[in-house]
């Protein structure tokens, strides 16, 4: 067992997971997609992408794209409630929770892609 | 570039991983902390405001409590987030601080800003694998001829002491070892710019493998390379575009020109000087006797050529023994050893040996015995050429300022090299007459050398041989000058190839054709004025005939137009 397998196969999964529970539930819905949950999933995106700098192979610039793809959907998803809230100063309505949430669902594609290539790495390597 | 992020980033994973988790645990912490909004009531902090305060806190800008004044129970937490995020960034900072002074980080942003300039070069130039005595003198000498330079050396010092050099245009360098191909690469060597390699380090097997390594990336590219020892020289031999140059037999063979054509040597020495210096004196090289002092590669070259010569020789070395013919002889530099070699009736001194003090003082010893000796001296280090200076030697053998030469003929303009190639095989008469010929024509001070093609590509020439009615085109017409053709240009046309077969110091009256080659020497001024007879449609015409020739389509009708009437 390596560790740094582990780490690594940790907050990959945590990162989609994470983004999944936020994007799960009605989209236009925001009692359902908590801000909590959009924070960590963030943390965990940036934290996975970061682990994925240096590594010169073929599979780990994939990686690190659809890592940077998803940090920069999640990030944008919260750049628009910002605006929502701070900006316009309206309160949440369902049009721009839309907005946000399939913006994650964006996220959760590239994190989904991501356990895929962790998954086929592990199948071949066969050890 | 992508080598020097990769490593950054690399580096920095730790750093970056730990100031995310700070701002995470500072920020999620500041939202579920209760607080009072501006009327009193309950309230918890929004994520952007938590992630605002976070981040003046963090850096230590400090704005205060915003956007309302904070509780006890938030101050307590901002007081933990305090230290947690200064600590983070003080060690990421650390980190980046310690990355720049990082040897192997240096190392690869150097090799990466000398990659681009390289590639930034938009005129030729050569690349010069070694920067010792050798290399020095010869990038100052190509660097006086205006030729752009990039250099590599294995040495991290000598490549320091190039930017305090004085240079024109200052050389690229790099600290690296060329018989790396990526090394050869980035240093440009398939870039098409890159006009020639040099190869000068001080060891055969270095340039060897330099000069193989640079044949093999581009078989087109000219390279030169030095070979001190006959092993490397053969085995460099077997490349046919790859010139080597073993600087004690070519000493060797100038000597052998001494004793057999003084004056080729002369004018060798003269049509590769420095331009304007004066011709030099024929001197003459006795046979007679000769010593040999030091008996290592330098006396192996010289005695090997004295043999062909029949020429008898004596040579002491304190590292050989005494042989059967009782020609070598051991011993230092002493005067019992230099009467033991019989300095009194020798004709010739070289004092050769690997060691300045030892060449000196030998050159002293046997001019006290033989005042009237001829003395060959070698020069080993640059540092001591007043000293070697001073000894007034009739000849001395620096091997730098023979690199250059040699260098220079090669690259520059080879065809010069192909013609003293042929004045060594033809002798003295050719010499003498090729001296009496460029005197009158150019005078006394040493003529810069240059190739004119009769290239019909080019406008000037295509109108010369296709365009034009009546005499052909002659060598006279090249020389004379362009804006006045009843002057002559200072120029000399010394060999002319036509279709690979050489002419040797062709007539003003010989007829040209498409695709020949003439070497001219004479000045800079000719040379420049020369040219227009290559650029400019009509020179060639109105030199020949006096009159300007039509221009434009319409202009060129009418004119045929008007001689067929």
């Amino acid at each position: 067992m390596n560790l740094e397998k582990v780490i690594f196969g940790f907050f990959n999964i945590l990162a989609c997971t994470l983004n999944f529970g936020f994007f799960i539930g009605d989209l236009d819905r925001p009692e359902l997609h908590h801000p909590f949950e959009l924070f960590t999933a963030i943390v965990v995106s940036l934290i996975v992408t970061v682990l994925k700098f240096g590594d010169r192979t073929q599979l780990g610039a994939t990686h690190l794209a659809t890592s940077l793809v998803a940090t920069l959907q999640l990030l944008a998803a919260s750049m628009v409630w910002a605006w929502q809230l701070y900006i316009t100063r309206l309160p949440m309505d369902g049009e721009v929770m839309s907005i946000i949430v399939s913006l994650s669902g964006g996220a959760l594609l590239a994190n989904l892609i991501s356990v895929i290539l962790l998954i086929g790495e592990t199948l071949r390597q066969g050890r | 570039m992508g080598d020097v992020l990769f490593l950054a980033l690399r580096r920095l994973r730790a750093p970056l991983i730990t100031i995310i988790c700070v701002y995470a645990i500072s920020v999620g912490g500041l939202t579920l902390i209760p607080g009072l909004d501006a009327a009193g009531k309950p309230e918890t902090m929004s994520f952007f405001h938590a992630f605002y305060v976070m981040s003046y806190t963090a850096t230590t800008i400090g704005f205060g409590e915003l956007p309302n004044p904070f509780t006890d129970a938030q101050r307590m937490w901002v007081t933990f987030s305090i230290y947690l995020s200064v600590v983070a960034w003080a060690y990421a900072l650390g980190t980046v601080i310690a990355l720049t002074n990082d040897a192997t980080f240096r190392a690869m942003l150097a090799r990466s800003i000398f990659n681009r300039r390289v590639r930034g070069i938009v005129e030729p130039f050569y690349i010069v694998c070694g920067y010792g005595q050798s290399g020095a003198a010869l990038m100052h000498a190509l660097d006086d001829h205006g030729t752009r330079l990039v250099v590599i050396e294995t040495r991290a010092e000598r490549v320091a002491r190039i930017a305090l050099e004085e240079y024109i245009t200052p050389p690229l360098a790099l600290a690296a070892d060329a018989r790396l191909a990526d090394v050869l690469e980035d240093a440009g060597i398939h870039s098409a710019h890159c006009a020639g390699l040099i190869a000068l380090a001080g060891d055969d097997g270095v340039n060897q493998a330099i000069a193989i390594g640079a044949r093999v990336l581009n078989p087109n590219l000219r390279s030169v390379a030095r070979a001190k020892s006959r092993a490397a020289e053969l085995n460099l031999a077997a490349f046919e575009d790859v010139r080597v140059v073993n600087p004690f037999t070519t000493f060797a063979e100038n000597l052998r020109l001494g004793l057999a054509a003084p004056e080729v040597l002369q004018l060798e020495e003269w049509l590769t000087g420095a331009p304007g210096s004066d011709c030099p004196d024929c001197m003459t090289l006795p046979r007679g006797r000769w010593v040999l002092v030091g008996f290592g590669r330098f006396g192996h070259a010289i005695s090997a050529m004295l043999d062909v010569e029949g020429i008898e020789w004596k040579a002491f070395d304190s590292s050989v023994v005494d042989d059967d013919e009782k020609r070598l002889i051991h011993g230092i530099d002493t005067e019992h050893a230099l009467n033991d070699a019989g300095i009194g009736q020798a004709d010739v001194l070289i004092a050769g040996a690997a060691v300045d003090a030892v060449n000196l003082g030998v050159t002293t010893l046997a001019r006290r015995i033989n005042a009237g000796i001829f003395v060959v001296i070698r020069q080993n280090h640059a540092q001591d050429h007043a000293l070697i200076k001073a000894a007034r030697a009739d000849m001395s053998f620096v091997q730098s300022e023979l690199m250059v030469h040699e260098c220079l003929q090669i690259l520059k303009t080879p065809m010069l090299g192909r013609f003293i190639g042929h004045l060594r095989a033809a002798g003295a008469d050719l010499a003498d007459a090729t001296i009496e010929r460029v005197k009158r024509d150019s005078g006394n001070g040493a003529p810069l050398a240059w190739t004119f093609a009769c290239d019909v590509m080019q406008p000037g020439m295509f109108g010369a041989f296709f365009q034009r009615p009546g005499d052909a085109l002659r060598i006279g017409h090249l020389v004379a000058d362009p804006t006045n053709p009843s002057e002559r240009l200072v120029a000399t046309a010394l060999l002319l190839e036509r279709q690979g077969t050489p002419h040797l110091l062709p007539d003003d009256s010989t007829v040209l054709k498409p695709g020949d080659q003439i070497l001219f020497v004479g000045d800079n001024t000719a040379r420049g004025l020369q040219l227009r007879y290559l650029n400019e449609p009509g020179t060639v015409a109105w030199v020949c005939s006096g009159r300007e020739p039509p221009r434009g389509a319409i202009f060129r009708w009418w004119q045929q137009r008007s001689r067929a009437a």
